[in-house]
């Protein structure tokens, strides 16, 4: 008896629940439109100077974002996911080539084809991205990473010249140490995950192996195995890490996060720094920031050109919208807005020089007569990075150990 | 009402019984077979089968466990591979958080205002280990880190370092440092297992001539025996299922040369990074199984009563339960 009151008891305060909200609730009110969502990974000073060109569009269109920072590392992991679901985070995202082309094909990205102009960009920067006439992503600026950034207050004041040989760089490296002048090892050396100690690398190969070897790498037809890679590690990156052979101690202090590195460096802890040029755009006044590429090397030398690439995924929320904030990313006008603030080169044609700062000016007079190459670790993608990141921090640790790093590092190459 | 009434309703009560509880049950059964059941097999199914679907026997489990990744002893230096890693944290975070919160726990016994120290100490316990990993990462910082500091200090230039950026400090630094962070679970169930102990026993032992190491070594310790099973097992499963506090401090490919790789942080990389779910279903079978071993053996001492003293185990149990109880209501608070 007492289960039967019990239960029509709660049937009865149920259906009364029930009537009460449907008739009491105010009205629904109308649906707000969603900001169009835009998922980048730039934060800080960075975001800061994105952010300008996220307004331009918005003023322009009328169209109002959200932006979200969001590391591309972790992006990797999570946005198979969300696809797998057949939905997405955001109606555009950055990401790496090969992982915009990769499952532009499995039909997470939308085609831009006709969105984007391939004429409007410079040639081949779409490249990475096209498969056969589709085209799954746009190339927003880019960066380069030309060499070992140094302030030139520092050497004026030390009197130390750039190098032109590999065997004069080896000599400054040796006369930071011995006057010391900084604190700590000539060179710092950025870390995060681990990739800027492969851009470093790739510098290496592309100076003393030539661009063809990183070409070839990236192609599969040459082993990091191989006896001329393993050569222009051993003659010249090892020498400068190994204790005792060019420094005292290593030329190259132990893997420190990256953006921490940069005020570090910058306050003189240490004398050099490889890094992309997004480091003009970090530092105050950037009017004393030089740059130096490794001397010496092959002529013509390679230089490593990293575009930020984007992609609208297939279940953008506001599809039409993103594919438009697409197009406005790769017009000059949005790219000329962004070069303005440092750090940061066009690619798309257009832009002229004078919209750059003159620290990027000077970046570009370095460029003259190089290969430009594209991102070794982002185009081959996948899983082979981390094990690249990790494998060259072990290098770091140990030079000793090259042998075993290339092993690594090849067996971790895709198929 | 009248008594032919009242038995009436007793009747119909005492026969609604067993159906409410089948209701009762029903959902939370329901529940488990969807969501623990059925991805559990899934999962161990999967195991078995290749990506393109085609069934692969033992062949994913092969090429798993054959993997340098989880096994590596080619010159038995770091890294070791995942697996020996897991051991490598039981052997050495288990002995060295189990001991050092039983000398916390013995020592704050009679201290006045105990509880308070006992909460700082807890508070490791209560930091979500993502976090402590990221702490951890800072503590090992080379300019700005407390530990490679303090070694400078004493003059230990070799591991006045980032400890982050070798592979023997980074493994061994995750493993102490993790010692903080866990401290304070075995600290606490080991305080409350102290109150269980009648002071008859104690007196009895002072009055016999122990010394206080023959106290320990005859009444205290013999008697904390459950305690001690309960630490043991509940810190094997966090050794086994460790995941965060390796990935805030490192990467996803744990660290410098995979030096603080582990089982979850691979099973991830399968699955969220590679795509390949089947060799990450192994590797979650893996560990389904090694966590499926230690608690059938506390399940088998404890909870069925086999082996020896289960009786006693039992008993000395529920009345760390009952103690425990209170105390739990008491750090809650």
């Amino acid at each position: 008896m007492l289960v039967v009151v019990v239960v029509a008891l709660l049937l009865v305060t149920n259906v009364a629940t029930g009537l009460a909200v449907y008739y009491l609730a105010p009205a629904t009110p109308a649906p707000t439109v969603q900001p169009l969502r835009v998922i980048g990974p730039w934060s800080g000073s960075e975001k800061d100077k994105f952010l300008p060109v996220l307004n331009l569009f918005k003023n322009t269109t009328g169209i109002s974002y959200e932006y979200i920072t969001t590391r591309q590392e972790d992006l990797q992991s999570l946005l198979p996911n969300w696809f797998a679901a057949r939905r997405a985070p955001a109606d555009l995202i950055f990401m790496p080539s090969s992982f915009v082309k990769t499952y532009g094909t499995q039909g997470h990205a939308a085609d831009l084809a006709g969105t984007v102009s391939e004429s409007n960009y410079a040639a081949g920067a779409l490249d990475p991205l096209k498969d056969g006439s589709k085209i799954y992503g746009g190339a927003y600026t880019g960066k380069v990473k030309p060499g070992f950034w140094y302030r030139q207050s520092f050497f004026a004041a030390h009197n130390y010249q750039v190098p032109t040989t590999w065997t004069g760089f080896e000599a400054l490296l040796r006369q930071i140490e011995t006057d010391g002048s900084v604190n700590n090892t000539p060179i710092i050396s950025g870390d995060g995950v681990g990739w800027p100690l492969s851009d470093v690398v790739e510098h290496f190969l592309a100076t003393y192996g030539g661009p063809n070897m990183n070409k070839q790498i990236m192609a599969k037809t040459l082993a990091w195995t191989s006896t001329s890679v393993h050569d222009v590690f051993a003659n010249y990156l090892v020498r400068t890490l190994t204790p005792g052979v060019v420094c005292v101690t290593s030329c190259w202090s132990a893997p420190r996060q990256w953006d921490t590195g940069v005020a570090e460096w910058w306050k003189g802890d240490y004398a050099l720094y490889f890094m992309g040029s997004w480091i003009t755009g970090m530092v105050t006044p950037n009017s004393d920031i030089r740059v130096m590429p490794l001397p010496g090397g092959v002529n013509p030398s390679g230089v490593v050109f990293a575009a930020d690439y984007f992609f609208v995924p297939t279940y953008a929320s506001r599809l039409n919208d993103a594919k438009r904030l697409a197009a406005f990313l790769g017009s000059s006008a949005a790219q000329q807005l962004q070069v303005t603030v440092g750090g940061h080169i066009a690619t798309v044609t257009g832009v002229p020089l004078s919209a750059y700062p003159a620290v990027d000016a000077r970046i570009a007079a370095n460029l003259t007569g190089k290969v430009i190459l594209s991102d070794l670790d982002d185009t081959i993608g996948g899983t082979f990075q981390g094990t690249f990141w990790t494998q060259l921090q072990a290098l770091w640790a140990n030079p000793s150990n090259l042998n075993a790093v290339l092993t690594n590092i090849q067996a971790a190459m895709p198929p | 009402m009248s008594a032919k009434g009242e038995r009436a309703k007793r009747s119909l009560s005492s026969s609604f019984q067993p159906y409410l509880r089948v209701i009762f049950f029903v959902p939370a059964t329901v529940l488990l077979i969807f969501l623990v059941v059925y991805p559990a097999i899934q999962t161990l199914l999967l195991s078995f089968y290749h990506p393109s679907g085609a069934f692969a026997g033992l062949d994913n489990y092969g090429s798993v466990l054959g993997n340098r990744q989880t096994i590596d002893t080619s010159d038995w230096s770091i890294p070791y591979g995942t697996l020996i890693n897991n051991f490598l944290w039981i052997a050495i975070h288990l002995p060295l958080s189990l001991f050092t919160g039983l000398y916390l726990a013995l020592t704050l016994q009679k201290v006045r205002g105990a509880s308070i120290v006992k909460s700082f100490i807890f508070l490791g316990m209560v930091t979500p280990m993502i976090v402590g990993g990221i702490i951890l990462r800072f503590l090992f910082d080379e300019k700005s880190g407390i530990v490679p500091r303090a070694f400078g200090l004493l003059g230990i230039s070799g591991l006045a370092i980032q400890w982050t950026a070798y592979p023997e400090t980074l493994l061994f630094g995750l493993i102490f440092g993790s010692v903080w962070l866990w401290v304070g679970f075995s600290l606490i169930v080991y305080s409350a297992g102290l109150t269980t102990i009648p002071r008859d026993y104690f007196e009895a032992a002072q009055m016999d001539g122990a010394s206080a190491w023959q106290t320990f070594r005859k009444v205290t310790w013999p008697l904390l025996r459950p305690t001690t099973l309960t630490v043991v097992t509940m810190t094997i499963l966090w050794e086994l299922k460790l995941f965060d506090i390796v990935f805030a401090a490192t990467n996803p490919n744990g660290g410098v040369g995979g030096a603080a790789d582990v089982l979850a942080l691979q099973m991830f990389r399968y699955a969220f990074m590679a795509g390949n779910f089947n060799d990450a279903a192994v590797v979650a079978t893996l560990l389904t199984g090694l966590t499926l071993l230690v608690s059938t053996w506390m399940f088998k001492r404890i909870i069925i009563g086999k082996g020896k003293n289960a009786g006693r185990l039992q008993r000395a149990l529920r009345r760390l339960w009952a103690r425990a109880k209170p105390l739990g209501r008491v750090l809650k608070a």
